[in-house]
């Protein structure tokens, strides 16, 4: 291997320490959204992209949230609305409504949310664990997010992803 | 340890290459004792593997081969003859060989099998006169000729201390020395002409050792030694064996590279993309000429995507070819399967194996070995009839199976044929009640192609008793449940005294199928064309419900029907027509008929996976991208198959549940009207005329706007004043389209237009209107038709 390269491999590490630094461990970064009154947010690196909704196809007996199937650049991901998973009424898609698709390891799917909200910055120490009345390892929540004039719900993205029929 | 697990996957890979070509060898040697050259193959492996399996300490295998080897020695120096009786210890020994190297692959160690027993059968054939040396001899070249690459790395301690870069270049420097050396033994051995290969064979069986077992040795890549054992053959097995001593000298052997099946899968993907690409591509072509015809770019932009279309097809069938294995690999293992039973069942049989060379996908030869393991069984069992019987029907006391394989079209026919004693279709029917299969009244109905395909019903079995062989009825199920897998069909032919005749159609290949693309309601799906069989336009009266099963007539068959919309859970929204379409599938030997709404027509596809997530959908086999960009889910017939058997009959029922939803008006602005008009002034006229109602009034610009507002269903319409003259679909259209759905059937459409001949009123009734005014009108007069169309309550005016 050239010095060069090397020098440049060096640079890059260096570089990477310095960011991990800055960013340091105890900010978690997080995208909010809304679904129907509630704010909800996952880690921003469980997000491979958020798309303006498009055409999919309904697929056959599953439950009434999955609402079928549809092609992202190729492959054929599954959409599921949040809206009917949390057991509101279904709402017809709007100007802002979005498909946020979520990837864990190989599972991957889009969750179709009412508005996107912002990306957040949190401190760890201001994340408290789930209310006591939910918990157990079946809870979709991973924590609560405390902001100066709200809260947050912080989602499983493992558990959305989740086959649970 | 990395480097011990890279020689042994190579060893295994290796060995079970050649021992599977070792059973087909030894079958054609008890029928040709003499054949030296034969017999040189054949010790050549067993000396290969225990040379292998010695360097890599496995104790147990190395003894194994050992003993075989001294065997198969003497019998290469005509000390011996081999007599099936020897040759049924050398067949079990490879048998224990086999199982050895199973073991090792799965447990990385050669433990748990006795081979003691039959290594004393092999010591006892060959007499133990002192001879044993010689193998052993020859054994040691290999470990010799390993030892000087171990002792490099192991001298050298400094390479530790070698910059990566010196490494590097130490062991080219190394490799190249080695390729040297070899070369000259090599063009030694040309100098000493061929006949050194089997006059003294022990020197060019040390000189094989070598290649493969230094190989893994050295981790960088080695350049292609003379004879790899190719992954993807392209001769015929038995030539590959005669061919490997021969080879050594010539240069004209077929240059292959090992390639990992993943690399191919990849390709493979790649190329279905491309498909999909490719049928966009001609989809948009195709919009594009509807748009600009005439222009005078069309014909380049023809000429283009005809090219990329062509050469998209031809690298995929360069890339299936890759992919493809010669059916010959399974089926060197049935001469050994039909010894084996000859000699248990006491019968005379013989195989005939034709079209070997054919050609199969990788996935889809491994599926089809099972199938045919039991086909073979069950013919050599229940078809063959013993010598005796044979005799007194006048026939050859040997019987005869041919296995054959062929392409047909897109497909391959794997053929079994024996001349045994047939299927007798009243005895199947007869055992078949017996066992509770089938009730009497099926069995009466049934051709005689249905009663053959009873064999493979599971818990079928002709066997009086159960047999080693066969007798438990489960193999031809396994048979069925494998040529289905992969999208297969059976056929039986069978006559009783004269033999049977099976054959297994299967697809080339799983990932890009051709498919039939049907609609229902709004929907698509695609149906794999290798199982439909036909499609038929049949008129509702031609359904009959049997049982609360639909049927209909097919000819002489009685097809029972299904309604895809039943099975996938469509949501009848639009009226279905007087008309329908049967889609007749066929797998294996059972038929259904779809009912669907309309047909598309055939496309290419890809098979694509759904996903962990949605992964066991019943019915569902896929999905694949079409041409607009859309998700189309593809039919699993074979579930589908057993999905109709359960689906209760909807077909003749009309939606009756035209559940109205004319809910209770308690106020004006419940009644709610669309005003379709592509004039701002004309909406603007009817919005006023009809506002003092105080009823809810949508305006829409168009047909398409207004049919799309009806769709949304946001709004619960009581009548729709529609306009005929206007852009993107006019108002007769509009009214065609609108009493298509079950919802609006009933939905009064009145027609406000300037046009008043006669035609233009006939048109309109046609279409569905139920009133005609004319522009120019009164306001009065629109809101009294209004107001008599939505049976407008007087009180709230």
């Amino acid at each position: 291997m050239s010095d060069k390269l090397k020098q440049i491999i060096n640079k890059q590490g260096q570089q990477q320490d310095n960011d991990s630094l800055s960013h340091s461990d105890d900010v978690v970064q997080l995208v909010g959204f809304i679904i129907g009154e509630e704010e909800y947010a996952i880690p921003i690196l469980a997000i491979q992209e958020i798309i303006k909704p498009f055409p999919w196809t309904r697929v056959p007996q599953v439950p009434k949230y999955v609402v079928g199937v549809f092609n992202m650049r190729g492959a054929v991901i599954p959409l599921i609305d949040l809206r009917l998973k949390f057991g509101l009424p279904a709402l017809k898609q709007g100007d802002e409504t979005r498909f946020i698709v979520m990837r864990h390891g190989d599972d991957i799917a889009g969750f179709v949310i009412d508005r996107l909200t912002m990306a957040i910055r949190i401190k760890k120490t201001d994340i408290g664990p789930a209310p006591d009345t939910i918990n157990g390892d079946d809870t979709m929540i991973d924590g609560v997010g405390k902001q100066e004039d709200r809260i947050i719900t912080i989602l499983k993205v493992d558990k959305l992803l989740e086959r649970d029929f | 340890m990395d480097e011990f697990q890279e020689i042994l996957q190579d060893f295994l890979i290796e060995s079970f290459e050649l021992v599977e070509k070792l059973d087909e060898d030894l079958v054609e040697l008890e029928n040709s004792p003499e054949d030296l050259e034969l017999l040189n193959g054949i010790f050549r492996v067993a000396h290969t593997v225990k040379g292998a399996s010695s360097f890599l300490n496995f104790d147990v295998l190395t003894h194994l081969t050992h003993h075989m080897e001294d065997v198969l020695n003497k019998a290469r120096h005509g000390e011996l003859i081999i007599t099936p009786d020897i040759m049924d210890v050398i067949l079990e020994s490879i048998d224990l060989m086999k199982a050895l190297l199973t073991t090792i692959r799965d447990t990385s160690a050669d433990g748990g099998i006795d081979v003691a027993a039959c290594v004393v059968k092999l010591d006892k054939i060959s007499g133990g006169d002192g001879e044993v040396n010689t193998p052993v001899a020859a054994a040691a070249a290999p470990v010799e000729d390993v030892t000087p690459v171990v002792e490099e790395t192991e001298d050298d301690l400094d390479y530790d201390n070698m910059s990566p870069d010196d490494l590097e270049a130490e062991i080219e420097r190394l490799l190249q020395e080695r390729q040297t050396e070899d070369k000259a033994k090599r063009e030694a051995k040309i100098a000493a002409g061929e006949s050194v290969v089997s006059l003294e064979p022990d020197e060019p069986v040390a000189e094989l050792e070598p290649e493969p077992t230094p190989e893994p040795v050295v981790t960088t890549p080695v350049p292609v030694t003379p004879t790899p054992p190719p992954v993807v053959k392209t001769q015929a097995p038995k030539e590959d064996a005669k061919a490997a001593a021969p080879a050594k000298k010539a240069a004209t052997v077929e240059q292959t590279i090992r390639v990992d099946v993943k690399r191919l899968d990849h390709l493979m993907n790649l190329i279905g993309e491309l498909v999909l690409a490719k049928n966009r591509l001609i989809k948009i072509n195709d919009d594009v000429e509807e748009r600009y015809e005439g222009e005078e770019f069309l014909e380049e932009l023809n000429q283009v995507v005809s090219i990329v279309s062509l050469v998209t097809t031809d690298l995929q069938i360069a890339v299936m070819k890759t992919r493809m294995l010669p059916i010959g690999k399974v089926f060197n293992k049935f001469p050994r399967m039909i010894r084996d039973l000859t000699r248990e069942l006491n019968k005379k049989m013989e195989l005939k194996i034709s079209g070997e060379e054919t050609e199969l996908d990788k996935s889809i030869v491994e599926e089809v070995g099972d199938p045919l393991v039991h086909i073979i069984r069950n013919s050599c069992d229940h078809g063959i009839e013993i010598p005796e019987v044979r005799a007194a029907a006048g026939k050859d006391e040997t019987g005869t199976i041919k296995l054959k394989a062929y392409n047909e079209g897109n497909q391959i026919v794997i053929q079994i044929d024996d001349d045994g004693k047939g299927l007798d279709a009243e005895m199947l029917k007869a055992k078949s009640v017996e066992k509770g299969l089938i009730t009497l009244s099926e069995a009466d109905a049934m051709s005689d192609k249905e009663a053959f395909s009873l064999i493979f019903k599971p818990g079928f079995s002709t066997a009086a008793t159960v047999t080693n062989v066969s007798g438990r009825g489960v193999g031809m199920d396994v048979v069925k449940t494998n040529i289905e897998k992969v999208n297969g069909i059976i056929d039986i032919e069978s006559e009783v005294g004269v033999g049977t005749s099976m054959k297994l159609k299967i697809p080339l290949t799983l990932a890009i199928i051709q498919a039939l693309l049907v609609g229902v309601q709004e929907e698509h799906y695609a149906i794999p064309l290798a199982s439909v069989l036909e499609t038929v336009r049949i008129s509702k009266d031609e359904i009959y419900t049997v049982e609360g099963r639909s049927v209909m007539r097919l000819r002489e068959e009685v097809l029972s029907l299904v309604h895809i919309g039943d099975i996938f859970e469509v949501e009848r929204i639009l009226d279905s027509n007087e008309h329908a379409y049967v889609v007749v599938l066929g797998l294996g030997t059972s038929k259904l008929g779809l009912i669907v709404d309309t047909l598309v027509g055939q496309e290419e596809i890809v098979i694509k996976s759904l996903g962990d997530y949605l992964k066991g959908i019943e019915g569902v086999a896929g999905a694949t991208i079409r041409g607009d960009g859309g998700v189309t889910l593809i039919v699993d017939v074979i579930a589908l198959m057993d999905i109709a058997k359960n689906v209760k009959s909807t077909v003749m029922v009309e939606s009756t549940s035209n559940a109205q939803l004319t809910l209770e008006k308690s106020k004006a602005s419940d009644y709610c009207i669309m005003i379709v008009d592509d004039s701002k002034t004309d909406r603007t006229i009817m919005r006023k005329a009809l506002e003092p109602l105080g009823i809810t009034l949508v305006e829409a610009a168009d047909g398409q706007e207004a049919l799309n507002i009806l769709k949304a269903g946001d709004y619960n319409f009581d009548a729709m004043l529609v306009d005929i003259e206007m852009p993107r679909m006019d108002g007769y259209t509009l009214a065609t389209e609108i009493k298509k759905y079950n919802r609006y059937k009933n939905l009064p459409l009145i027609a406000v237009t300037s046009r008043t001949g006669k035609s233009d009123r006939m048109r309109g009734v046609e279409s569905g209107m139920v009133e005609y005014i004319t522009k120019p009108y009164s306001a009065d007069y629109l809101s009294s038709v209004v107001q008599r169309n939505v049976n407008f309550k007087a009180e709230f005016l």
